[in-house]
């Protein structure tokens, strides 16, 4: 059994019996040995942890707090449904702002809006057609001949 | 503790009439229940003057929650799932200050203590001796990561059998076998670390 099985073994059984062979290594190895003191005391301290009584409630705990539930239902619960609609009100408000910000920002005529954009886009496709196509047409295939060019 | 019939009866009434609006008979659940979520509070966050103050806080938000109670599970899991949650955020805010305790025990205390809590039980501690390792191991246990301090809170300190606490952290019963282990051995070498510090 190497260190690592070993302390592993003492962290599962956790206090119970350990096998012959666990025994033998912590009689031969310091740090296991000093592992497994370890875990006996931070178990005896968990004992003692355990035996130490929790704190009562106070005399009238649960009608005080009955009590505040019944503030809170009164009041608390009304304010806390105005203050979530509110909240909702304002992000709405604030998202209406900003897109009526943005409505304005935008053009009232370009290639993404209304009659006049799609107008704009077929004239476009329509110069497109007239046009020379610079790569492919007259210029691109006197290219090869021009001093300097690709045939060099 | 088990049980009765009519005491469970009595409880599934009570929490029905609460579902219903009847904030009254909050009170008496809160009565039935108190005392688990006290042990709970002060094992997990160890602060005596805030016990109250958070058990406050976890009935407010049980009671808040009631109506999606569905009784899949008890109530008193139900609660102490409220509890052990509302904890862990409230340790997760209040990280506590990693103090070295160890530093301030001379080391001849220190030994004295170690060769007499190797004893199985705590029985051959005198009571000065027993509160100073009840500091010591509440101090090692304050420095060990959250979920850590959790998993050993609740299976060392509140006595949960592993099924009862993956119930409660709705986990598998094989994960939390892995995690008690790990958590074991974590605080074992945590505790060599600060002799180290406090040399």
């Amino acid at each position: 059994m190497d260190c690592k099985t070993i302390r592993d073994l003492v962290s599962e059984l956790w206090g119970g019996e350990l096998p012959a062979e666990a025994r033998e290594h912590l009689s031969k190895c310091a740090g296991c040995e000093a592992f497994w003191r370890d875990a006996r005391l931070v178990q005896t301290g968990f004992r003692a942890l355990a035996e130490e009584a929790a704190p009562e409630a106070s005399l009238g705990f649960a009608s005080r707090l009955v009590r505040r539930l019944h503030e809170w239902e009164g009041k608390g619960a009304r304010s806390e449904f105005f203050e979530t609609v509110g909240r909702r009100f304002v992000y709405a408000t604030l998202a209406l702002t900003l897109a009526l910000l943005l409505s304005m920002a935008l053009p009232t005529t370009g290639p993404v809006r209304g009659v006049a954009g799609a107008d704009f886009l077929g004239l476009q496709s329509q110069n497109q057609v007239s046009q020379p196509d610079v790569i492919g047409g007259d210029l691109g295939d006197s290219r090869g001949l021009l001093p300097g060019g690709p045939s060099d | 503790m088990a049980r009765s019939e009519s005491e469970v009866a009595q409880e599934v009434e009570c929490i029905r009439r609460v579902q219903q609006g009847e904030g009254e008979a909050f009170g008496r659940l809160v009565e039935r229940h108190q005392q688990r979520v006290f042990s709970i509070v002060f094992h997990l966050v160890r602060r005596r003057d805030e016990v109250e103050d958070l058990a406050q806080e976890i009935f407010f938000k049980a009671f808040r929650a009631i109506r999606s109670y569905n009784f899949q599970s008890s109530f008193a899991t139900w609660v102490s799932r409220i509890a052990v949650n509302h904890c862990y955020d409230y340790l997760r805010k209040v990280r506590s200050s990693r103090l070295s305790y160890y530093s301030e025990m001379t080391e001849e205390s220190a030994r004295e203590l170690e060769r007499k809590a190797e004893s199985p039980s705590a029985q051959g501690l005198d009571h000065g001796e027993k509160v100073a390792l009840r500091e010591f191991v509440g101090k090692l246990l304050e420095r060990a990561p959250e979920d850590d301090r959790l998993i050993l809170t609740l299976k060392e300190l509140e006595d949960y059998s592993v099924e009862e606490i993956a119930d409660l952290l709705k986990l598998k019963t094989s994960t939390v076998k892995v995690r008690l282990h790990r958590a074991r051995k974590r605080m074992v070498e945590d505790l060599e670390r600060w002799r180290q510090e406090g040399k």
